[in-house]
């Protein structure tokens, strides 16, 4: 035991040089640029199946549920698109820094809307309740503590996150087991949520290179996407780019149907 | 122990590894000149469905039990860092196998007690897990149900030590009331250690996966990482759950027994609370009863991933765990209140405890912010009443099995 806690000590030394070496490669940036995209499903665009309100139906049997792992739009874009910026320590532009506006996340029509909140570190999350039946949201947090509290109708709570996730966290409620949703808590403003056409945008991200992590509840970790017809596979999810001062367009991503099959 | 394929590591994950078996050939020349019964060494166990799941490689696999064995020590031989807050002194009470030490004191009080349910490595795989039902507790991702603190937070030592007291009534654990007090704290410690231990483990399995490129998939062994970054935050979480004890008001004395009853009804069915939703419109647990508990989602939702997978090779990986790792889920039924039978214990205070702060790992959600203190010991008091009402308070047009189970 003793031999191995020396062993651990001796490692620090090699530690110290990583981060000076870490250090001398943070470039000074004063560019900012704006990347934006859009994902479109590789595939005949399948349709949401219809779930069955079967608690408080005579509340919740009047909207029409949908199963929301997969929204494809008429024209192929994927909605809920997870993207952002990997790096934990990315330089943040001045005027995005320290969001403070709460993310509202409503329970309303027996559903989460929206479906995913991106929520910075020390952000509320606003956990609203616009239905005329209790609600709770039990969210699965891995760093922050996970919390499961009842929300009566009409009512709302604010909750703040003390760590980042490297994904999103499902929210659900157990009294109503088909609400499903997700909350992406990150310690910037650099991340983005498709839009049911499939399209994102992030702002004034420092020029040069950054790693974008992609994600999607029902893929998981994005591991190919193909740009004009050309196949790229991404470890991992980990989109490498070079982000110029000013516009960046990623174009049209295609992802083949056969990455949602899970 | 160099296995150098899955498969090699799979077999020595189960049974004895290959350098250990060195060790074992050591003992047999010690027996032989002392003629004692010794008991082979005992291995943890690695979180194979965490490993799996975040698909480590056989390398990282050994590297995350290495680095364990470095910071927890082994079951027969139990270590713990000053920054884990324990106890070595009460560990090595409760460690290694049943035996008595030099002073006549018996020791190995663990494996004598605990580990043929929740393991030795306190993942509830010991050998008569699947029989029960409920499953044991599986230490490791440091959730635990029963406790005095908010529900996010870990249970203080006076709230173990009364599980082990009083057992948990309606389930498989027994009450260990007849150990000293000595023996129960050592107890209670050794279940910390295992719990630290097990979500020290996740937090270095999953570290994995947020490692950078050049990194090429090797954990930092520093101790600003291992211990700084991954132990510290889990063994804060324990050191300071005595700190933050829920504050329960007390019951109002000039209450009318009868009066609270009715309004805690009122609530029970009401939509503020909702417990009807769940806990069902007879009480009797037949509300919303095909949800899981945490520690059987995260198998339900992970055998989805691996049927759906395209990768072969994983998903036959995956399924040898599930098969061995894991026990076959099951749903988490609300309690029937009318039975009288209160698994984190039946005084009026613990129940206001569930209430307020929801059982931490089930679906049960915190009423805490929603329901005012007072109304909280309304509810208590309509369900300390629910098992005495006559038969007929169910209505007459409660379903005949529902009155059955009564």
């Amino acid at each position: 035991m003793i031999r191995r806690s020396t062993k651990i000590r001796s490692t620090i030394g090699a530690s110290a040089t990583l981060a000076v070496l870490l250090a001398s490669q943070v470039a000074v940036a004063d560019d900012w640029g704006t990347i934006k995209g859009r994902f479109k499903f590789g595939g005949a665009a399948p349709t949401a199946a219809e779930l069955k309100a079967d608690k408080d139906v005579e509340v919740c049997g009047k909207h029409k549920l949908l199963n929301e792992e997969l929204t494809v739009g008429a024209d192929g874009g994927i909605a809920n698109v997870v993207v952002f910026v990997r790096d934990k320590d990315v330089k943040v532009h001045p005027d995005a820094a320290g969001a403070k506006t709460p993310v509202l996340m409503d329970n309303k029509d027996c559903r989460f809307e929206p479906h995913i909140a991106f929520v910075q570190i020390g952000q509320p999350l606003t956990l609203k309740n616009s239905d005329t039946v209790g609600h709770n949201s039990n969210i699965a947090t891995l760093k922050n503590p996970p919390s499961n509290s009842l929300i009566a109708a009409g009512a709302e709570s604010n909750l703040t996150f003390k760590a980042e996730e490297a994904i999103p966290a499902q929210v659900t409620c157990n009294i109503h087991p088909w609400m499903k949703g997700w909350v992406l808590v990150r310690p910037n403003p650099y991340a983005a949520i498709s839009s049911a056409d499939g399209t994102f945008e992030i702002k004034n991200l420092p020029a040069g290179d950054i790693e974008l992590q992609l994600w999607h509840e029902k893929a998981g970790y994005i591991g190919e996407i193909s740009v004009k017809g050309k196949s790229e596979k991404i470890a991992k999810g980990r989109k490498k780019i070079k982000v110029a001062a000013g516009d960046n367009d990623l174009g049209e991503m295609v992802l083949d149907a056969n990455l949602f099959k899970k | 122990m160099n296995p150098t394929t899955p498969a090699d590591v799979d077999r020595t994950r189960g049974h004895v590894p290959a350098w250990s078996i060195k060790i074992v050939l050591v003992l047999l020349v010690v027996i032989g000149t002392t003629g004692c019964g010794a008991t082979p060494p005992a291995w943890f166990r690695l979180n194979m469905v965490e490993a799996t799941k975040q698909k480590l490689t056989p390398d990282q696999e050994r590297q995350v039990a290495t680095l364990l064995t470095a910071m927890f020590g082994t079951p027969d031989d139990p270590v713990a860092l000053p920054e884990s807050g324990l106890d070595e002194a009460k560990l090595r009470l409760a460690a290694g196998p049943v035996r008595s030490d030099i002073v006549g004191r018996k020791n190995g009080l663990y494996r004598e007690h605990c580990a043929h349910c929740h393991g030795v490595t306190g993942d509830a795989l010991g050998p008569t897990a699947a029989f029960l039902n409920p499953y044991p507790r599986d230490y490791r991702p440091g959730i635990f149900k029963f406790k005095s603190t908010e529900r996010a937070d870990k249970p203080t030592h006076a709230d173990l030590t009364r599980i082990l007291k009083k057992g948990i009534p309606g389930t498989s654990m027994p009450s260990f009331a007849l150990l000293s007090e000595t023996q129960i704290d050592a107890l209670v410690e050794y279940v910390k250690y295992l719990s630290i231990r097990g979500e020290t483990e996740l937090g270095l399995i999953r570290a994995y996966f947020e490692l950078d490129d050049d990194a090429q998939g090797k954990l930092p062994e520093t101790r600003e990482f291992l211990v700084g970054e991954v132990l510290e935050p889990v063994a804060e979480k324990w050191k300071t759950a005595a700190d933050a004890l829920i504050a329960v008001p007390e019951m109002p004395p000039e209450i009318d027994l009868a009066a609270s009853i009715a309004k805690g009804r009122e609530l029970f069915y009401g939509d503020k609370a909702n417990c009807v939703k769940c806990h069902g419109p007879t009480a009797l647990g037949d509300g919303q009863a095909n949800d899981y508990d945490d520690w059987n989602k995260s198998i339900v939702e992970w055998t989805k991933e691996v049927v759906g997978t395209d990768d072969k090779s994983w998903a036959n990986r995956a399924h040898r765990v599930l098969d061995g790792d894991s026990l076959e889920p099951r749903t988490i039924p609300p309690r029937n209140l009318r039975l009288g039978i209160y698994r984190g214990g039946r005084r009026p205070l613990d129940l206001y405890y569930r209430i307020h702060a929801g059982i931490n790992g089930a679906p049960m959600p915190a009423a805490k912010g929603t329901i005012p203190p007072e109304d909280i010991w309304h509810i208590v008091n309509y369900i300390r009443s629910l098992p005495y009402e006559l038969d007929g308070e169910l209505g007459a047009d409660r379903p005949m099995v529902a009155r059955d189970r009564f």
